[in-house]
């Protein structure tokens, strides 16, 4: 093998993370939907010529290891590597061939150079519809993989810089937004242009057998750094369940993960066999989508970035058996498989407290608080808004958590209200911090959030892919859960019912108000050891207006 | 060359974290004179007042001859960074008052287990809701309450604050009822300092605009009490000609109005540098610049595209959004302090830690002993020990090898030359993808840009830089150290007036826009009178801000008149298609705002040329390593030949080092800019 030194290397892996950046900005310059642009749900990855992956742009932790774990499906089941030809781009979203859902639609070209295969470049983008039962192919009401959208097997979706044409149409004539879908297409196809000439120039000024040379040491460090790190964890095997509260088809099983971390020397291996069978309804994860959620579990717990490339997932061994909800089998659905994605983050990180008690935080709130409004208008026109939101952070050992921010497996901005009054025919009747939410301890969790909005179009619907809340996220070390989430719906009438946390479909009326109540955090530590100064702040701001921690567990 | 007693004089005085830099501007001959001075930090004005005070007796000139002061502070941004702000109230729709502490929720630091520290501007318990709410097109949900303002004015009347910040709901399309509780507020509390936010920031999304009302109200003391102090000192010391102060958004305003607007100082630092690349390429007859500034610490990229330097809607500092049109300006960890060394995972990594000036660099010697880019460049002969910085400061070449061979060269097995060198690549390498990422997402092409490198250590790097992003001329302009001064003496007073005007931008718009640009000219019209600007030296330009319906971005177009709204609409069809590589001439775009930009044009000197070099003194030589040691030619930058100076070659000027690699080739311009071309950029031009 050519010898490369550690300054060769250096120059290369920027110019690595370079190409996957020039792909990311051309991706969100070029796009059109909000879920590109705004929300930013999509990623970047740059390979080496075998398809192991060297450099990743990616915002979202549920993006880790999303890609390269596809694409090593793709070569050893679907389309060996020997038929991947200069000019081609391979398609797919299925989840039952290394996907995770069928809104990502993940592309991957190879890249020649004097003939020979040098890398390839890939990009994941989750579209806005691709079809199924409900708006943006989240369908809460769903009992296989058919009922979600529109399938799509791996296959060459561009033959020798030939496009297939035919399949962009029946993929369009199958979504609710062909124009936004067509536009983010387009330009996730134009970024993997530019992100294979970005890596033509790479190999011609480098050659290829120094760049090949380059990715090796960049893996190998990865791989080396992260077997340092697990081997600062103590050796043994710790165990650890959470709960997702039901899958919305039948609302009366709880769902278990189980996780088991066992250390070994340097090598990590976690053991999600204790977890429920697969459900019936849309919350299932595939083994791949798992897998991310044990890397981002992990990375959380040591604390610590590492550079994403296939190195660093070396060490880390994923145990998941067929037919649960952790390794779902054809034709589970899986469009909500967030709830079981969190869970599992939250169940690794709970086995790693007892491994590493000084750095691993309490339960975050572990849901993404997905939901979205069908707005009928009086001329007959349809608007959809659609909304994330967030909670409170799991307590630290060493500080109160944060509140209603962003934390785990996902990433996300809130829409200004603004913005949403100003385009769709929704008015917000509060937007602000839950007293009362973080759980006590000594440290306490971050507040959760509340969220109110009310319809003033004729009709409409509504639908939320919600969990966390009848088994609300754990506290540590004698630390109180957070308060567990809560939907309320008022009527234009006054009546008010409260709403389960998977809601499909749900017919409105004008006037109607929706309250969305998100989770705390849980606490850290004893709840009479906090301190009396930050009690006192706690008080002052009004963070918490209760008096003794035990009221608030029977509040909760 | 000195000033003559008649001689009108324009003073720019930059005061920086440790000096205090004064440009000296010979209005009559076009001279300019460069002091600087020690920054004195508790009261930043002690030293601008000295400053200008040993320039006027070195330059010979009296503060009568003074037509103006342009001054440059970073009061305002230290009081922010440093958290050193008074305590103040936040007033907001009620039902929403934590918008300000949710802000949008995105983290930065993504495998954290303990949250990234925020700034909180405003804690909870002084922000207070009034019961009252405006609809997204201005028309009322629900009129202000009378009870809940009683209770919000008893509680505010309780409360220890300075200021109060008022931010409701869609008050930049209608401010009546902030008008309202501001009315009631002054009447009650009359002293308090107020900042209404459909005054300074009249824009959709609330968090970014209730966070720009909060640091303005939060400001306002602290910059009004500055400004108190400095007019006393002036006047003291005899000093009574006008003052400006430095704006985020590259003008100037006066003292009054920046005490009423202080959030319009906050990112005012770029200011001074722009100002200098958009006059650097007027002189020079350059359209298109990317201008780079490398110090101790930071790299800073910005634009000049068609001579104007490009300009952004928002900020931030310290986290902090500010929504306020500013300079436009992508910055990473990477300067002459920035230290390698091997990481955790055995990379050779450089930057973003920097070894800042204390210790500094190993070859500084004030206890530093990791290498840092500075030590790379002494190792490798381009700066030379004795000379540095015009010979003030002399460097341990012995330290800086040490650092390098036990941090970098022997962990990685390489010669200190090589070791040296690396780290040298590294820095480019990421000062290159940073300016490729800054064109690249506008979709612009380096290639038709030049680079001019300002800045300590922007002059060492700067060829290397420019070949591997296949742009064949740099521009070293005089005075590197002190450009951003030197720009400010070049400056405009410049007002940016906002209005929300959602619609949709067809000819039943062109009514409101009319009566809206009517009433926009007749307040900056005002503005410019309080400011003294004759009618011929007025220039108002309208612009407005469209997107596609249902887009969360908007393209800042300009706007000749209402009447030629369609040719507005035209262009904004055309710099869609540019930027985001398509668009949808069909459609009627949406007008978000418009907006007003009114300049008061402040004379406008020539820069004298250079005086010519009247003895051209041969290059000294010194070892330098390239691929191996060579004798490199050595020029002080007063002393170069008028004829072609051939890469290698190392040109010393008393601030910074430049360095011109082999197959440069560097000529001097009669402005006192140098100008290096590459001579083989086909090779190295990529696609």
């Amino acid at each position: 093998m050519t010898d490369i030194d550690a300054v060769q290397t250096e120059v290369i892996r920027n110019a690595l993370v370079s190409a996957a950046e020039e792909m990311s900005v051309t991706v969100w310059r070029t796009s059109r939907s909000s879920v590109v642009r705004e929300i930013l749900d999509y990623s970047t990855c740059v390979f080496d010529a075998d398809g192991f992956s060297v450099a990743q742009a990616a915002r979202m932790p549920v993006h880790l290891n999303s890609m390269a774990a596809c694409l090593q499906d793709l070569i050893s089941h679907h389309l060996p590597l020997a038929d991947w030809d200069d000019g081609d781009v391979i398609i797919t979203n299925d989840p039952y061939s290394g996907g995770q859902h069928l809104p990502d639609i993940q592309t991957f070209k190879p890249v020649f150079l004097d003939g020979q295969r040098i890398a390839i470049v890939g990009i994941l983008v989750h579209h806005l519809d691709v079809g199924g039962g409900a708006p943006g192919s989240y369908d809460a009401s769903a009992t296989e993989i058919h009922q979600e959208g529109f399938r799509i097997p791996p296959m060459k979706i561009v033959t020798a810089g030939v496009r297939n044409q035919a399949i962009i149409d029946l993929l369009l004539a199958n979504s609710r937004e062909p124009e936004n879908v067509g536009g983010d297409f387009a330009s996730q196809l134009a970024a993997l242009d530019t992100g294979a000439q970005t890596l033509r120039r790479i190999g011609a000024r480098y050659g290829q057998a120094r760049l090949a040379a380059a990715t090796t040491r960049i893996q190998n460090q990865s791989e080396a750094a992260m077997r340092a790190i697990i081997s600062d964890i103590p050796n043994g095997r710790y165990e650890f369940a959470d709960w997702v509260d039901d899958d919305g088809i039948d609302t009366e099983t709880n769902l278990k993960i189980a996780a088991e971390v066992i250390i070994e020397d340097d090598q990590l291996t976690v053991d999600l066999g204790g977890s429920s069978r697969q459900a019936p309804g849309p919350v299932n994860c595939t083994l791949n989508m798992s897998r991310s959620a044990v890397i981002c579990g992990v990375l959380m717990s040591i604390g610590r970035d590492v550079p994403a490339n296939a190195g660093c997932y070396r060490p880390i061994i994923v145990n998941a058996p067929e037919g649960t909800v952790v390794n779902a089998l054809y034709p589970a659905p899986v469009a909500n498989r967030m709830a079981v994605g969190h869970r599992i983050v939250n169940a690794v990180m709970g086995a790693f407290a007892a491994a590493l008690p000084d750095r691993v935080p309490a339960s975050y709130y572990g849901v993404s608080y997905a939901y979205a409004i069908n707005a009928i208008n009086a001329d007959g026109s349809r608007q959809v808004y659609f909304d994330l939101e967030c909670g409170g952070w799991g307590a630290h050992p060493e500080g109160d958590g944060a509140n209603g921010f962003s934390c785990g497996f996902h990433n996300i901005a809130n829409s200004p209200i603004e913005m949403i009054e100003g385009d769709y025919p929704i008015t917000f009747t509060g937007y602000g911090l839950l007293p009362n939410s973080g759980g006590a301890g000594t440290y306490r969790g971050g507040l959760g959030l509340f969220r109110g909005f009310r319809l003033d179009a004729p009709t409409g619907s509504f639908a939320a892919n919600l969990d966390r809340f009848k088994i609300p996220p754990y506290g540590l070390a004698g630390g109180q859960p957070g308060r567990g989430g809560k939907l309320t719906l008022t009527r234009a009438d006054g009546s008010t019912q409260a709403l389960p946390s998977k809601v499909a479909g749900l017919a409105l009326q004008k006037g109607d108000c929706l309250q969305l109540e998100t989770s705390g955090g849980g606490g850290h530590g004893d709840p009479s050891q906090r301190s009396q100064a930050l009690i006192e702040h706690d008080r002052q701001a009004g963070y918490v207006t209760i008096d003794a921690p035990s009221d608030r567990r029977t509040e909760s | 060359m000195s000033i003559a007693a008649s001689a009108p004089v324009r003073i720019a005085v930059d005061i920086g974290g440790t000096f205090t830099d004064v440009q000296i501007l010979d209005e009559q001959s076009g001279a300019v004179f460069a002091h600087k001075t020690p920054t004195t930090p508790a009261d930043p004005s002690i030293g601008l007042l000295t400053g200008m005070t040993e320039a006027a007796t070195l330059f010979g000139f009296t503060f009568a001859q003074v037509t103006m002061l342009i001054h440059g502070t970073t009061i305002a941004t230290n009081a922010v960074l440093e958290q050193k702000l008074p305590a103040a109230a936040l007033i907001t729709t009620a039902g929403f008052e934590d918008i300000l502490e949710i802000g949008r929720h995105m983290r930065q630091d993504i495998y954290a287990g303990k949250a990234e520290e925020r700034i909180l501007l405003i804690p909870r318990a002084q922000r207070l809701g009034v019961v009252e709410r405006m609809r997204a097109d201005g028309s009322v949900e629900t009129p202000v309450s009378a009870e809940s303002l009683a209770a919000m004015i008893d509680r505010l009347t309780s409360l220890d604050v300075a200021a109060a910040a008022i931010c409701c709901l869609h008050s930049h399309t209608n401010p009546a009822h902030e008008h309202q509780i501001a009315d009631h507020i002054s009447a009650a509390l009359p002293t308090l300092h107020l900042s209404l936010s459909s005054d300074i920031s009249p824009e959709f999304r609330e968090y970014e605009r209730s966070s720009t009302t909060a640091l303005n109200a939060l400001l306002m003391p602290v910059v009004g009490d500055y400004l108190a102090r400095l007019e006393a000192r002036l006047s003291a010391a005899g000093f009574e000609r006008p003052v400006y102060l430095v704006q985020s958004n590259g003008g100037v305003a006066r003292p009054a109005v920046a005490a009423r607007e202080p959030a319009r100082l906050l990112l005012s630092g770029p200011s001074g540098g722009a100002l200098a690349a958009e006059t650097i390429a007027g002189q020079l007859d350059l359209g298109n610049l990317v201008a780079v500034d490398m110090g101790g610490t930071s790299y800073d990229v910005s634009l000049v595209q068609n001579q104007r330097t490009r300009m952004i809607s928002q900020g931030e500092v310290g986290g902090c959004p500010v929504r306020l049109p500013m300079v436009e300006m992508r910055t990473i960890g990477a300067g002459g302090g920035s230290l390698a060394e091997m990481d955790h995972v055995g990379a050779l990594k450089v930057g973003p830690e920097s070894a800042g000036a204390r210790p500094g660099p190993a070859a500084y010697g004030h206890g530093g002993n990791r290498p840092t880019v500075t030590d790379a460049n002494v190792v490798l002969g381009r700066i030379a020990p004795e000379r540095f910085l015009g010979g003030t400061m002399n460097l341990d070449q012995a330290a800086a090898k040490t650092a390098l061979s036990q941090h970098v060269a022997v962990p990685a097995s390489l010669t200190t030359e090589a070791a040296a060198n690396g780290v040298l690549t590294i820095t480019v390498a990421h000062m290159a993808s940073a300016i490729r990422l800054s064109l690249f997402e506008k979709g612009l092409d380096p290639a038709d840009f030049a680079l001019v490198a300002f800045g300590g250590a922007g002059g060492l790097h700067a060829c290397e830089t420019a070949a591997d992003l296949g742009i064949s001329k740099v521009v070293f302009p005089r005075d590197a150290g002190t450009l951003s001064a030197w720009g400010m003496l070049y400056a405009d007073l410049r007002h940016d007036l906002i209005r929300a005007c959602p619609m949709p931008a067809d000819t039943a718009a062109i009514a409101e826009l009319t009566r809206l640009l009517t009433a926009m000219t007749a307040e900056a019209t005002s503005r410019l009178d309080a400011d003294e600007i004759p009618a011929s030296d007025r220039y108002l330009e309208a612009a407005i801000d469209l997107r596609y319906r249902g887009q969360a971005y908007e393209i800042t177009t300009a706007l000749k008149s209402p009447a030629d709204l369609a040719a507005s609409v035209a262009q904004f069809h055309h710099d869609h298609d540019q930027q985001y590589a398509h668009s949808n001439p069909a459609a009627t775009p949406e007008i978000v705002n418009l907006r007003l930009t009114a300049s008061g044009r402040l004379t406008k000197p020539l820069q004298a040329d250079a005086a010519a070099a009247e003895i051209t003194v041969d290059p000294a030589k010194q070892q330098v390593f390239l691929d191996r040691w060579q004798d490199v030619n050595v020029f002080a930058r007063h002393h170069l030949p008028a004829a072609t100076v051939a890469g290698p070659a190392v040109i010393e000027d008393p601030h910074a080092t430049l360095f011109i690699p082999p197959d440069w080739q560097l000529i001097t311009t009669p402005n006192g800019a140098l100008i290096a071309s590459h001579l083989s950029t086909t090779e190295v031009r990529h696609d």
